[in-house]
């Protein structure tokens, strides 16, 4: 065991230093590990043990029932000795370069090096059975081909926390042993708006229709008793409730290494996300939505939908920045991650008239924009949607055009971004005019790849924060102009400003990959 | 050939000529295509020797069979001839595509894989395919029907030019 200093009835207390580092410096996650993942199938295999009994019209015996347990007993055994095999054979630690490293497996090793300076993202995650006992799980994802995503599981919650900040620190080439950067509100989700938001979605409908008519087929076919089935989980509306509980009490913080989010009810969650590494930033919003003026914003980020899509993670299919909010939050809290953009003032390029035979519905939103930092496109008649990319994070630019469009004369053009829910699509636009419009894309994104400096975020936030003639903690200082021959002092205090002139400078250097 | 009648003028490079893939590709596409029409006489000849299965159904199979070859056939010369690429200065531009046209503009500081993929055909065939990855799963930037030489070239070069411009994500 890894060093416990806990006595075992109160293990549940959250501790700092539950996890001391053995003598090479490798530490261990939380010994209850085991356990939790031993359990975690509980819900869901009883679940499916009633539903199959009600199913096939099972009488159930004392006897039955007792073989049952004994079942559920064994399983749960044989789950928690793996998993402790598992546990005793994780360890993890921080080498000499500063990355992080995960030694696993049980029949076959793995040793993985995080290498920080590439982190995308760290998250927080409280499934509700580690949060009953106090625990939590972190998740760290670097940016990279294939799997670059490590979950912990499980560590007290306090030092998961201290866990993040000292990556999020790392990997900003900071002091690792800072403190956790402070935070400052920004917006909270009430949870009747976000209930209300999401019955208005035309989804709700289809919702709606589905459970009706499963209902009705159930009471057909299987009687009254069959209504127990649908409990049990077969019901689609439970995913409105599935929504409303992943993003229960949202919140959105602000703070020197980028965006906190915070929400769930069951699972509590906390990501952190960093404005630089924000790749594409998408607005929707679905008709009904139009006379509340609400709007939902979601992000791509690279790494995490990635290494999700094989996972099925509900949690990582589509990174939401804010559920739903009025349209002037939105943009507040947007411009904090694409600072120094004004979205609305953006002049846009409407696609040309013959595209309603092309797009009868929605052909009078299609358009274009770019200003220069983003590119920005519209879409949409009953949901709406806004799609921007900085020109800096764009990956590669394509038009299509299909035989349809071709006797119109007209074609799509796409801005790639890292996969994820915002897809930056121009459709139908004048053939030509999407084959420039591309052209100029493209050089403007390498124009703005030139001299991009989003990526070292923390450190910049840092000189913001730490200077005092900065008021705005979200505006980006200028790139610094290189001095090429000595100034004399008097010139020299005018040209450098507090904010350049900040000792933290060096610390930065080494942090760009 | 010459490039207008695969490629109209929306889908031409500013300042760059195209360079088109190897012919040998069609003969790729044709075996392909061979194995396929091959595939389907045998589901039409095993439907009708087995029994109680009517008359129509292998009939049918042996027509949709016929069809699609002659209009895959028609297609495969275009197809080839639509493939095309151009270095520029920054990016990498890759057109193709007779039914849905498509041009790439890939950025050579946001490549960060240069395969070169060759499956059995095509090695008998003397031909690779160089396919480009960035950080965004929609890319789809490949160039298949290039022979061995020109594209170990092209690898390095656009390997070269990826390094020198790489930036960050």
């Amino acid at each position: 065991m890894s060093g416990q200093q806990q006595d075992p009835i109160s293990f549940q207390v959250v501790r700092p230093g539950a996890s001391a580092p053995d003598e090479r410096g490798r530490r261990r996650v939380h010994p209850l590990t085991p356990f939790i993942q031993g359990v975690r199938w509980w819900p869901a295999g009883i679940a499916l043990a009633l539903t199959s009994t009600v199913q096939f019209k099972v009488t159930v015996g004392a006897g039955a029932l007792l073989v049952a347990l004994a079942v559920l007993l064994a399983i749960t055994l044989m789950g928690t000795g793996w998993n402790y095999l598992a546990w005793q054979r994780l360890t993890f630690w921080f080498d000499a370069d500063g990355d992080l490293r995960v030694d696993s497996g049980v029949l076959s090793r793995q040793e993985r090096r995080l290498q920080l300076s590439r982190l995308q993202s760290v998250d927080v995650l409280q499934p509700l059975l580690a949060r009953i006992a106090g625990l939590a799980e972190l998740r760290v994802e670097v940016a990279g081909a294939g799997d670059s995503k490590v979950s912990l599981q499980f560590l007290t919650l306090a030092e998961a926390n201290s866990l993040r900040n000292e990556i999020v620190a790392r990997s900003a080439g900071v002091r690792h042993d800072a403190e956790e950067a402070p935070e400052n509100m920004l917006a909270a989700v009430p949870a009747g708006d976000l209930f209300l938001s999401l019955l208005m979605r035309a989804e709700t409908f289809v919702l709606l229709l589905v459970t009706g008519l499963l209902i009705f087929v159930t009471l057909v076919t299987e009687g009254t008793i069959g209504l127990l089935l649908l409990a049990t989980g077969g019901v689609p509306l439970f995913s409105i409730f599935t929504q409303f509980s992943r993003y229960y009490e949202f919140t959105v913080a602000e703070s020197p290494d980028g965006l906190r989010l915070r929400h769930g009810l069951l699972q509590k969650t906390r990501q952190t996300v960093p404005p630089g590494r924000v790749q594409a930033v998408g607005f929707v919003q679905p008709f009904l939505w139009r006379r509340k003026g609400w709007v939902r914003v979601r992000l791509n980020v690279a790494g995490a939908s990635t290494s999700a899509q094989g996972s099925g993670d509900q949690s990582y299919t589509e990174n939401v920045l804010l559920p739903v909010a009025p349209w002037p939050v939105a943009l507040a809290i947007v411009s904090r991650v694409l600072p120094g953009v004004d979205i609305m003032s953006i002049p846009l390029v409407p696609a040309p008239e013959r595209s309603r035979r092309r797009a009868w519905i929605q052909w009078r939103q299609l358009a274009v924009g770019w200003d220069d930092q983003v590119f920005i496109t519209r879409g949409g008649r009953i949901t709406e949607r806004w799609d921007i990319v900085p020109h800096a994070r764009t990956q590669s630019v394509r038009v299509t055009q299909g035989p349809w469009q071709r006797s119109l004369g007209l074609a799509s053009m796409h801005v790639d971004s890292t996969p994820g829910a915002v897809k930056i699509s121009g459709h139908h636009r004048d053939a030509d005019e999407a084959r420039r419009f591309s052209q100029e894309q493209a050089d403007r994104a390498a124009r703005a790849r030139a001299t991009d400096r989003s990526l070292r975020w923390v450190a910049q936030q840092q000189l913001a924060a730490t200077s005092s003639t900065v008021s705005d903690p979200a505006t980006y200082p200028p790139p610094p102009m290189p001095v090429v021959a000595p100034v004399p002092g008097a010139l020299a205090s005018l040209l450098a400003s507090p904010v350049e002139a900040d000792p933290v400078e060096p610390a930065e250097a080494g942090e760009r990959d | 050939m010459d490039d207008t009648r695969t490629v109209d003028d929306a889908f031409a490079p500013a300042d760059a000529a195209w360079t088109r893939v190897s012919p040998l590709l069609a003969r790729a596409y044709r075996i392909s295509l061979a194995v396929g029409t091959l595939i389907g006489l045998l589901v039409a000849l095993g439907l009708a020797l087995l029994p109680d299965v009517p008359v129509w159904l292998p009939v049918s199979v042996l027509v949709v069979d016929a069809v699609v070859t002659a209009w895959a056939s028609w297609l495969i010369g275009r197809r080839v001839r639509s493939w095309g690429y151009a270095e520029r200065a920054d990016d990498l531009l890759v057109t193709s595509g007779i039914l849905v046209r498509r041009l790439v503009i890939v950025p050579y500081g946001r490549m960060q894989l240069v395969d070169l993929v060759a499956g059995p055909v095509h090695r008998w065939l003397g031909i690779t395919t160089v396919q480009l990855h960035t950080a965004a799963a929609t890319t789809d930037a490949r160039i298949p029907g290039l022979t061995p030489a020109i594209a170990a070239d092209l690898r390095d070069r656009l390997a070269r030019r990826g390094e020198q411009r790489s930036a960050g994500l």
